[in-house]
């Protein structure tokens, strides 16, 4: 009997400590949430308060109707959608063979990949802005979508490449031996098994899009800019609309929140795959 | 060229190509662009003035003085993730299968995206209506809620402005190790336990050296991350006050953008390329050939 309940009294202590550092971390955005919800003169009241003392919802409707977020909105969305199938589109084939056909060629290329990963973006904005500018597409959609797809295809590789790792290469030899090319057996027979993986890859990759903020910030102006710039304006252009800010910060944040949480076990899994892989 | 290698060429063609045209062709760019006296908005008239703009980011008192403050900001956020993270994760793998609802709310950060976690740490740190020194002031930690002016004081801002990295990251580093403390057999921590070492001496001597390899990725991967920082500081200070906050990142924005400066800005990004570019080589030798071997 003493041995269990000695180990309880630890247990309890460690349940506690792990209590308040999980509130603590959410404590900062469980505000933000708050925030959002109060009148707008209320958000910058002395001394603050923790919780809304009336619940309003003047901030999102002033966000909602306000003629750059819903339009940034949709920028966002698409560019990260197309981003996404570019993405995807080049990396699952690439990955596949880096993987299962190891020779030179492929491990110098999921080397360059990596390195790529070490780009800092402020390096390849600059280039990228007069490239962009040379060919006509600087604050368009698919000019956008190409700088984001030179971070996207990195990190679509080697998530891909982690995850087709686990794929045998009896597989595709039996196919083969059915009749099928190289080809159709990546298609027919591969894919169809890896679709767990390309769906995890293709959430990051748009996340990576949905978040980036520099090349957007240098590489779009009124008709193009996505939600992160239009937010990010909130500060200078209108003041400290603080109110307005924190209701388009929920908008912008809460769905991918939503979205991970409903899929963390998969995600986790591809988080710390592609970490400790790449 | 047999026909297996024709099938590796053309399922690589496209990543290759968008790579080359994306990675490759800028990142030449940028290095032929650094040799060139050229501004932004006329890129087509320039001037060979070979490695003067090398010499005068090198000897210029604000880049110098920005790249130290990267180091700062990467070396301080990196402690505070990797502490926090770290205990964290072993607070997680000492609740044997009981922390799965912890884990899933402590991740929350990390779908937050950048600049929303920048905005709301200036909503918590700024002047008069920043709550978090509110809640000092209950704590009885300051006596006016004034007292500390995280981001208007040049002294202290670029410390502050990594709260925003350290809340956003810290899940990182504690889903990933606790990823490697899972791994640890647990009977080589039984058998030093029957050996007579104390939870400190386990600790130490099995849990630390066998974690090395998840320690280095981390450190690695978000110091690389850390020093490349832009949307996060740019979005509570936009470099401020009077350039204190103003990291490597920032100010090849600032001359590029700001002062038009196309040929420095290349120059200074040619060099941050170099530097993460070691870093790269570092991580490549140390994590992940010795997984491929």
């Amino acid at each position: 009997m003493h041995r269990v309940s000695r180990p309880s009294v630890s247990g309890i202590l460690i349940n506690a400590a792990a209590l308040v550092l999980v509130l603590s971390y959410a404590l900062p955005y469980i505000y933000l949430l708050m925030t959002s919800i109060k009148p707008a003169a209320d958000v910058q009241q002395i001394p603050p308060s923790f919780f809304p003392a009336v619940i309003s919802f003047e901030n999102f409707r002033e966000v909602l109707q306000s003629s750059t977020l819903p339009k940034a909105f949709i920028n966002s969305l698409t560019v990260a959608m197309l981003t996404t199938a570019l993405s995807l589109m080049v990396a699952v084939p690439a990955a596949y063979v880096a993987t299962q056909y190891r020779r030179r060629i492929t491990t110098f290329f999921l080397l360059f990949a990596l390195v790529t990963r070490m780009v800092p973006s402020v390096s390849l904005g600059v280039p990228l802005f007069q490239l962009l500018k040379s060919i006509g597409l600087l604050d368009t959609i698919p000019g956008l979508v190409l700088a984001h797809t030179s971070a996207a295809v990195p990190l679509a590789l080697l998530l891909m490449s982690a995850f087709f790792e686990g794929v045998p290469k009896e597989l595709e030899e039996a196919a083969r031996m059915d009749g099928c090319t190289r080809f159709q057996a990546f298609r027919k027979i591969i894919l169809p098994i890896i679709t767990g993986g390309i769906a995890v890859t293709a959430l990051f990759t748009f996340i990576t899009s949905w978040n980036e903020f520099l090349y957007a910030l240098l590489l779009t102006s009124e008709s193009t800019k996505t939600a992160p710039i239009v937010i990010a304006e909130y500060n200078s252009v209108y003041g400290l609309a603080w109110g307005a800010m924190t209701a388009a910060a929920v908008l912008y944040s809460l769905p991918v929140i939503i979205v991970t949480l409903a899929l963390q076990k998969q995600i986790v899994g591809g988080l710390t795959f592609g970490a400790v892989k790449g | 060229m047999s026909d297996e290698d024709r099938f590796v060429l053309c399922m690589l063609a496209p990543a290759v190509a968008i790579l080359g045209l994306l990675v490759a062709y800028p990142v030449g760019l940028l290095i032929f662009d650094s040799f060139f006296k050229v501004e932004t908005i006329t890129p087509h008239i320039r001037e060979w003035v070979g490695l003067q703009n090398y010499i005068d980011a090198l000897t210029s008192k604000r880049v110098a003085e920005s790249a130290l403050r990267t180091l700062q900001y990467s070396v301080f956020a990196l402690f505070f993730e990797f502490t926090f993270g770290f205990c964290a994760a072993l607070l997680f793998s000492a609740m044997v299968g009981q922390s799965r609802w912890h884990r899933t709310i402590f991740a929350l950060p990390l779908m937050v995206p950048p600049i929303v976690a920048g905005l709301l740490w200036r909503f918590l740190l700024v002047g008069n209506i920043g709550i978090l020194n509110y809640g000092l002031v209950q704590l009885g930690l300051i006596s006016d809620p004034n007292e500390i002016a995280w981001l208007s004081s040049e002294d202290i801002v670029i410390y502050s402005v990594s709260f925003a990295d350290i809340w956003l990251t810290t899940s990182f580093v504690a889903l990933v190790s606790y990823a490697g403390l899972t791994n640890i057999p647990k009977d080589l921590l039984e058998a030093a336990r029957i050996d007579g070492a104390n939870a400190l001496k386990r600790f130490w001597h099995v849990t630390l050296p066998l974690m090395r390899p998840v320690i280095a990725v981390v450190v690695i991967v978000r110091g690389v991350d850390a020093a490349k920082t832009f949307d996060l500081i740019w979005i509570q200070t936009q470099g401020g006050p009077r350039h204190a906050s103003e990291v490597f990142s920032m100010n090849i924005y600032q001359r590029m953008v700001r002062f038009g400066d196309l040929g420095e800005a290349s120059a200074s990004g040619t060099l941050f390329l170099l530097v993460m570019m070691v870093l790269a080589g570092i991580a490549y030798w140390k994590i992940w050939r010795p997984a491929h071997a």
